[in-house]
């Protein structure tokens, strides 16, 4: 086979460009054709249903314009970071999981949201959830998806075994704090020995830490992680584990699945998506056992996600039409029915598909606890680096429930938040 | 294309260039540069991808170990800091602990069952090739699906393992909360993985092994244990070498088992309660991946790969790898270090 030195290297040349070509090297910045918008999110955050139509239909709003998107699998997170360290191919829109403050450090590779008229949709929105997506800076770098607003879940059988009211209601007043909680817990066990109130006391924690109004940093970038107030939530889990009403079983373990599905754990303190990824998922014979109640110790928020546009976005515009649409209190009513996320709108809440009784949950209408729960939740202020000092408080009360000293715990803690930040350069 | 077409090609290729177009005094490229090129653009492709994917990550990670970088915005260079801080990293230290001691728990008894088995196999007479493929099964298994099963044998409260310790009362163990536990169901893992590849190695070892001596030892009134642990074992010295360098540098860079066992939560936190199970790629991947820590997580990849060149060296010490005369050596040796 002869090939011609021109043939050569035109092929040669040929496979460069081929191979080369697209990764850019700097003359691409943004992901996709020129009337594609291209979004980056992981699997089940956003309705499948609506993206199609917007892939097939076109984006309502944007002339000409269609939805490109791609589910990335495993680590979104790091994806994302290497598309946004190459600077090149960075796709128009990505999802941000509930670390969105994560991103304020590198707020500029984000688009203001605010330059085309975000803030008029604000009052459709839920505040708090709308304050988490603007920076201290005042830049609005992400748009509100679902929320996760907290309630008490449990098995109205095992409670009327107990005879334990299962009334909504009732008890709500009868554990309206976490004391009341505890008492309720203690009175399980003496009907179901074994009974626990939640899988293990960092739950209790994390929990009881979304209540409160302010986590471990304040917006000028003070720590306040050591006040008396968390202090006192880190003794609650504590207290919770001693009296052995923890299952004690390791985040991440089938074991969480276990205490749900054996009935071990009859009460539980969880946020709506909860619901599904345990109970619903995980115990499907108990269908129609459960209930929902208003949380012990107030509302709060765990877990949620955001929408952003990245500065490398061709026609940002277009982007941010497609978010607001995607996101609209319409669209979240589909999502929720679709997927089970849970609106950050209040509007939404009042729609008729909201509103419908639940099977699951006994024909209970589950909107009645989770959307004044959603609107209770107080706004907090999220700092950068919480992803370091999370994993501190998470890991200490771990040891505590294999048997640490509580004391000694909680100055290891601070000890060691210390450390980390100093190392971060946050104080 | 033949070889013997190349020179004639490049001859060509002179002449052409000579008499088309001469070139002028002093910008002649050089003949040897002009014969060759087509040779070296034809083994090119290997070497540029090697540069992209090979060369380059590595020099880039020289560079991010002396930077901090939050693998979005502008990297700022800290010097030793890195380095300097991951000596007094107690969690470092930690992760390192814990590698060693699975490492331990992992090898020492995979490699003693590995030759057990490769033994067996080696006398067995009836469905040998069967038991090859048994025994090699596991490791082609998907890690990720092996360990989701087999975390779910080890869970505490509802796992199959703890079921039966109940059923024969002897009490439960918290095989995934408890410090020691949870380094021998990590370290079980990795043995039930690796421990028919290394058969297969020792078995092909085995079988270089000329059945002379076995007959002799036969005839000397040798029994079994004693050829085994007389004959068989000193015999196979280099390919337990290559078996115990190969685990040192898997052990040392254990990744997956644990990170499927007790993987990365909510939170953040990785290697389980009280981070007992954090090996040190594991570690490194936190610090890199979870806290965006890129530049510090490229020093535990370094201080890593001096761990394992040590260790290595340690190894090869050890067990005596300077017979290099011994039949087959020199290939296995060779494989290991390229590992």
């Amino acid at each position: 086979m002869a090939v011609s030195r021109r043939r050569f290297l035109a092929l040669g040349a040929g496979a460069a460009a081929g191979g080369f070509g697209p990764a850019g090297c700097g003359s691409q910045r943004s992901l996709g054709d020129p009337d594609e918008i291209t979004l980056w999110t992981w699997d089940r955050s956003v309705s499948d249903e609506l993206v199609t139509r917007a892939e097939t239909k076109g984006i309502p709003g944007a002339q000409g314009l269609r939805l490109s998107r791609t589910n990335i699998g495993g680590h979104f997170n790091t994806k994302v970071r290497t598309a946004l360290a190459g600077k090149s191919l960075v796709p128009d829109i990505i999802g941000i999981n509930s670390d969105v403050a994560t991103y304020f450090p590198n707020q500029d590779v984000f688009v203001d949201l605010n330059d085309f008229g975000a803030a008029e949709l604000k009052d459709r929105y839920l505040d708090w959830k709308w304050n988490e997506c603007v920076t201290p800076e005042g830049r609005m770098i992400a748009f509100p998806m679902d929320t996760g607003p907290t309630g008490l879940f449990y098995r109205a059988d095992l409670l009327q075994e107990a005879g334990i009211t299962t009334d909504p209601k009732e008890l709500a007043a009868r554990a309206p704090d976490w004391d009341g909680f505890i008492t309720l817990g203690k009175e399980l066990r003496k009907f179901q020995e074994r009974a626990v109130i939640c899988p293990n006391i960092r739950h209790v924690w994390s929990i009881r830490l979304g209540q409160l109004g302010s986590k471990f940093m304040t917006e000028d970038g003070r720590y306040i992680g050591d006040r008396d107030e968390l202090r006192e939530a880190f003794e609650l889990a504590y207290r919770i584990g001693r009296d052995g009403l923890s299952a004690g079983a390791p985040e991440g373990s089938p074991d969480l699945y276990g205490v749900i599905t054996s009935g071990r754990q009859p009460v539980g303190i969880g946020a709506v998506w909860w619901g599904l990824a345990f109970p619903e998922s995980a115990a499907p014979k108990t269908k129609g056992t459960w209930r929902v109640a208003d949380p012990p110790g107030g509302s709060g928020n765990v877990g949620g996600s955001f929408l952003a546009v990245t500065k490398y976005s061709k026609n940002p515009e277009a982007a941010y039409k497609f978010i607001t649409w995607l996101q609209s209190p319409e669209n979240q009513v589909k999502a929720f029915t679709e997927m089970s996320l849970f609106p950050s709108s209040p509007h939404s809440f009042t729609s008729p598909e909201m509103r419908e009784p639940r099977p699951f949950y006994g024909g209970q209408r589950t909107i009645e606890v989770f959307g004044p729960s959603a609107r209770q939740v107080r706004t907090v202020y999220k700092s950068p680096y919480d992803r370091v000092m999370d994993p501190v408080f998470a890991a200490e009360l771990a040891n505590v429930e294999s048997g640490k000293n509580v004391d000694t715990a909680w100055r290891d803690t601070q000890n060691t938040i210390e450390r980390e930040l100093t190392r971060e350069g946050a104080i | 294309m033949g070889l013997a077409d190349v020179p004639a090609r490049g001859k060509t290729v002179e002449r052409r260039g000579r008499t088309a177009e001469p070139p002028p005094d002093g910008s002649r490229p050089l003949p040897g540069w002009r014969r060759y090129w087509p040779m070296y653009t034809a083994v090119s492709p290997f070497f540029i991808l090697f540069a992209v994917f090979g060369v380059f990550p590595v020099g880039f990670s020289v560079y991010l170990s002396f930077m901090s970088w939050d693998g979005i915005g502008e990297t700022r260079s800290v010097g030793w800091d890195n380095f300097a801080y991951l000596v007094t990293d107690s969690d470092f230290w930690q992760s390192i602990g814990n590698t060693l001691i699975i490492w331990i728990l992992s090898t020492v008894p995979m490699v003693f069952l590995a030759l057990v088995i490769a033994y067996a196999l080696h006398t067995t007479v009836r469905f040998k090739a069967f038991y090859r493929v048994a025994y090699f099964v596991p490791n082609i298994t998907s890690i990720v699906a092996m360990t989701l099963v087999l975390g779910s044998v080890f869970s505490d409260s509802s796992g199959l393992l703890n079921s039966a310790l109940r059923a024969i009362s002897s009490g439960e163990v918290g095989w995934l909360s408890d410090p020691w536990a949870m380094k021998v169901s990590v370290a079980a893992i990795t043995v039930w993985r690796w421990v028919g590849y290394n058969a297969i190695i020792c078995l092909a070892g085995l079988q270089a092994i000329s059945s002379d001596v076995f007959e002799a030892a036969k005839v000397d009134g040798a029994d079994d244990r004693q050829t085994f642990f007389r004959i068989t074992v000193p015999m196979l010295r280099p390919v337990i070498l290559f078996v115990a360098v190969t685990s040192t540098i898997g052990g040392l860079q254990l990744f997956t088992e644990p990170q499927v066992l007790f993987p990365v939560d909510d939170n953040g936190n990785v290697g389980g309660p009280g981070g007992e199970a954090t090996t040190i790629v594991l570690y490194l991947y936190q610090q890199a991946f979870v806290f965006n820590r890129f530049g510090y997580g490229a020093a535990v990849g370094w201080a890593l790969f001096l761990l394992i060149a040590v260790f290595s060296v340690i190894n090869w010490r050890l067990i005596g790898g300077g017979d290099e005369d011994v039949p087959g050596t020199g290939k296995r040796k060779g494989k290991s270090s390229a590992r």
